[in-house]
This record gives C-alpha cells, structure tokens and sequence, in this order.
C-alpha cells in the first residue's frame, strides 16, 4: 500500500510541472555547467601538477590531463577562473528549479519497480548529490568559511568527477525522454504532472523569467569582482569588491605577510635572492636586482576564487635572472617562498612561463615599493598565471 | 533483458561505464584523514535540498497562497526569492561566517554585508510595489 504524504501522487498540485519543463530547464542548466566543469578541469591543468611543488591532489591518484598550460595571453586564467565561479553562481537558481521540477520522484512507490530502476535510483541520487556538494563547497570556499573542515581542493576535484560522471550516465539514459519531451511539448504523458492541479498563478515563461532574474541577481550582485575597475564596488556582495585606497599598493591581497609568517627581519637589509642553474649559485641583493634592466608590464593577478586586479609591475624579466646565473633560455624556474609553512610555498613554472618577455620578478608595481602584503622585497609575476602561483617574498629560483 | 532487467542493455551499460568511475573517484580520497567528513558532507548533499530547503520554501510558499491567493502573490514571492536566493549564496559574508579566515588572509572584513543585503531586499520590494501600483490591482 502507498505510505500517505508525499508518496501519493495527488500531493503535488504544482500545473506547472511536467516533462517539457524539467527537460527545458535541464538543457539550460547542461549548457552552464558544461561551462562550469570545463573551465574547473582546466583550473585543475592550469596549476600544472605534473611540475615541482605544485600538485594538491596527489599526483599518483590524478586523472591524466595535465598538459603545458600557455603564457601567451595574460587574461586567459582570469577568463576561466571568471567563468567558472559567475557562471557556477549564475547555474545555482537553475539547479534549484531542476530539483524542484522532479521533486514527486523522490517519492515514487514502489521506490524501484525493476533492477534498472533501483540502479537508476542510486545513479541520480549521485548526481544529486554531488550537485549539491559541488556547488555549496565551491561558494563556500569563495568566502572563505571553512566549516567542512575538509581539504576543498582534494574534496572538490573528486566530487567535480562523481558529477561529471553520473550527468553523463544521466543524460544517455534520458536522452530518449528529453527528445520526447521536446517534440510533444505540453502532450507528454508523464508522472511529473499533477494528477488534480492547482489554479495557476505563475505561467512556464513566468517560471523561467524569475529563475533568470535570480541568476542575473547574483551574477551582478558578484561579477565586479571579476571585472575590477568601476565595476568592482557595484557588486555589492562579492567577497573582493573593496577598493583599498588610492596608493599604489591599494588593491586585493590574496594572503598577509603576516598570515604568511613573513617578518620584518627575513626582508630587511639581510635579504639576498638566490639563482641556481645546474651546480652554480648566485646571490644577489635587492639594490642588485634594481640595478639589473628593468621591464614594466601591465598583468592581472586571477585567483581561483574568481577575483582579479590589474596592476603595472616593473623588475627583472625571469629569462634575463636566468641568463645572469648562467642557464640559457630557461625550461623552467622552481620558485621558493621565504614562506616557512603552508601550501604552495614552493611552484614551479613551465618553460613559456619561464621565457615569456612579460614574466617578472616584479620589485615595484604602480612605480612604488612592493609592500610587504604584496611581497616585498620581490614577488613572482607570469602572464596566464593562477594568482597563487605568482609566489611572493621570493627566496630562490632555480632555473631548469 | 528487457522483461527482468527493466530496461535496454543500452542502460546497464551506461551505468556500468559511469558507477566504476564514480567508484573510482570516491577511492582516491577514502584513506585520508579528512575522507569520512567528505562523505557525510556528500550524504547530506542528497539530502538537504530535496528535505529541508524545498519543503521550507513550499511551506512558505503555500502560506503567502493563503494570505494573498491568486497572481499577485507573484508581487511578493519574486522579491522574496530573489533576496532569499543572495541570502543564500552569500550567507557566509552576510552572517559573518568566514570572516576569521577572511581577515587573516585577506585583512579585510565582512563589515556592511549583512546590511547590504538589508538593502538590496527593500529596493527589490519597493520595485515589486510600484509595480503592483502600476498594473498589479487591475489582474
């Protein structure tokens, strides 16, 4: 016997559920988080984790799709990073509707009538599941509540891979569904629509013209972050959206030399960058490495969180530090931190990053001093870089 | 096939593509000390749409219903999702609750997020008002 509640189908009255909806609202939310998925599996490559230092997820257990991520164009991981956390803000009302749209299968009895049902049952409670998760950690993570006590980045990648994984599985099993869907519109049979519906107040378009306003909503209400410039304080809930102050070094600050553990002492007049090159060592000071040709280029800094800032560094280009201690054009610089404790202290870059005429060890930006927030006495700037990767208060390099 | 197993070979290969996969997946990261937090966190994600914020909205939802039936309560409930939504997404800056970690990295404060968000929630329901002045009592 069907328990009461939920489990009868005359409990959901919605008029407005039905196949065709939820197969609309399911090809619009594909579209976006294809987007999404995308430009995360290319974050993931973007870190270069075959290289030094650089991998989080252990390389050993890695799904093989690393390759040599281009320094041509500045802006290429400021676009992907910026796609992949608006676009993921912007799917999130979508999702919410697509699960409201099949909300009475949760409750179908007998819960599987058949093997392929129950299989079928476990696959979506997968895709649910990991739906979920990736978004609730992913926004989380970009406001920095750390609640799940967890390393989101292992936790993030493997979930990322149940998702891809189980709407793949989900979209071949549907497919014949969804095709039906579409060619008989509001003449499909279905389970999904109300046996004795409700009086409407709201029409399909009128659905989807409210889930629109609610991404729109929190695209704008986060994108200045993205974008900088104007644009930065109109976002009025974005977690980057300060404008510091009028200075040179008034913009965003991924991590505090305090936060890092970088005292006063370890930048002083004690202070000497290190190069290697095969076995040769070169120690320089700061006032050396002004004295070397100086090069100013215009570079953003996009962090996996989806913020950007542009800014004009000037220092030493990184082919010219690599000539300087004896190596050729470089196939890569391992780069050390001052930075005594926490991930990513040590990065190396790949040969394109390494050689690019624009990459620097930056020691001014905006014409100033770095600021110890900013890595003084000397910072790591790449074209194409993911933000954290530009190492600040650099204690070596080693040039491959 | 189809009589016992419920469906085409077609779907049992599908599933069998994509659940070692899955498996795979979850293997990776199951001997590490954090493992057994990432999946109760993955439990609970099934859950925690489908049986807490779902039957809480419709609960409000049916409620507004009863107080204002009919279309206009599309004046009400298109402000109070589109707030709910940002209150949603952006919990952790409006309720403070990454702050501590925010200031230490990043030295800035979650200071007038709460407050913001106050304020975009009037400005959405004064333009829903105006609305419902302008055309909303003639429907």
């Amino acid at each position: 016997m069907t328990p009461p509640g939920p489990f009868r189908p005359s409990f959901w009255r919605s008029p407005l559920r039905g196949p065709w909806l939820t197969a609309l609202l399911g090809s619009v939310l594909l579209v976006l988080v294809t987007i999404v998925a995308v430009t995360g599996f290319l974050s993931h490559a973007a870190y270069q984790p075959d290289l030094a230092g650089n991998a989080i997820v252990d390389p050993g257990r890695d799904l093989p799709l690393s390759f040599t991520w281009p320094a041509g164009w500045s802006y290429l991981y400021a676009v992907t990073q910026g796609l992949h956390v608006n676009v993921g803000l912007v799917a999130i009302p979508f999702l919410l509707a697509k699960l409201w749209s099949v909300i009475p299968r949760l409750f179908a009895w007998p819960p599987a009538a058949s093997p392929a049902q129950a299989l079928e049952r476990l696959s979506i409670g997968l895709l649910v599941a990991s739906s979920v998760f990736q978004f609730v950690t992913g926004v989380m993570n970009i406001q920095y509540w750390y609640a799940f006590r967890f390393n989101f980045v292992v936790a993030h990648y493997y979930g990322a891979i149940v998702f891809v994984a189980s709407l793949a599985l989900h979209i071949v099993v549907k497919m014949p569904v969804i095709v039906r869907a579409y060619r008989e519109r509001g003449a499909a049979r279905s389970d999904l629509v109300a046996l004795s519906p409700a009086d409407p107040t709201i029409s399909r378009r009128g659905l989807f013209a409210v889930v629109g306003a609610g991404s729109l909503a929190l695209l704008l209400a986060n994108v200045g972050e993205t974008v900088g410039g104007p644009f930065r304080r109109l976002s009025l809930l974005a977690p980057r959206r300060q404008v510091i102050g009028p200075g040179p070094n008034d913009f965003q600050v991924n991590k505090t030399a305090r936060a890092a553990g970088i005292s006063a002492d370890m930048t002083g007049p004690r202070y000497r960058l290190a190069l290697r090159s095969g076995g040769r060592e070169l120690s320089l000071a700061r006032e050396e490495l002004l004295a070397m040709e100086q090069h100013t280029a215009t570079l953003p800094i996009a962090c996996v969180e989806g913020w950007t800032t542009t800014q004009e560094w000037t220092g030493v280009r990184l082919a010219d530090l690599a000539r300087a201690a004896g190596a050729g054009a470089p196939d890569g610089a391992l780069v050390r931190s001052l930075q005594q404790h926490g991930p990513l202290r040590i990065v190396t870059l790949n040969g394109p990053q390494a050689r690019h005429p624009d990459a620097l060890l930056a020691l001014k930006v905006n014409g100033a001093d770095l600021s110890p927030d900013h890595g003084y006495p000397a910072r790591i700037i790449v074209p194409g870089l993911p933000g954290v990767h530009n190492t600040k208060w650099v204690g070596s390099i080693e040039f491959a | 096939m189809r009589a016992r197993y419920g469906a085409s070979p077609l779907h049992l290969i599908a599933h069998l593509v994509a659940l070692p996969l899955v498996a795979w997946a979850l293997l990776q990261f199951i001997d590490r000390p954090d493992a057994l937090r990432i999946l109760v966190w993955l439990a609970l994600s099934a859950v925690v749409h489908d049986l807490v914020l779902l039957p809480f909205y419709s609960t409000l939802d049916r409620a507004g219903q009863r107080a204002a039936p009919g279309p206009a309560i599309n004046y009400v409930r298109v402000p109070a999702l589109i707030s709910g939504l940002l209150l949603l997404v952006f919990l952790p800056a409006i309720a403070n609750k990454g702050e501590p970690s925010f200031h230490r990295v990043s030295g800035l404060t979650y200071d007038g997020y709460f407050a913001r968000w106050l304020l975009i929630t009037a400005v959405l329901f004064a333009v829903s008002g105006g609305l419902y002045l302008l055309r909303g009592r003639t429907t």
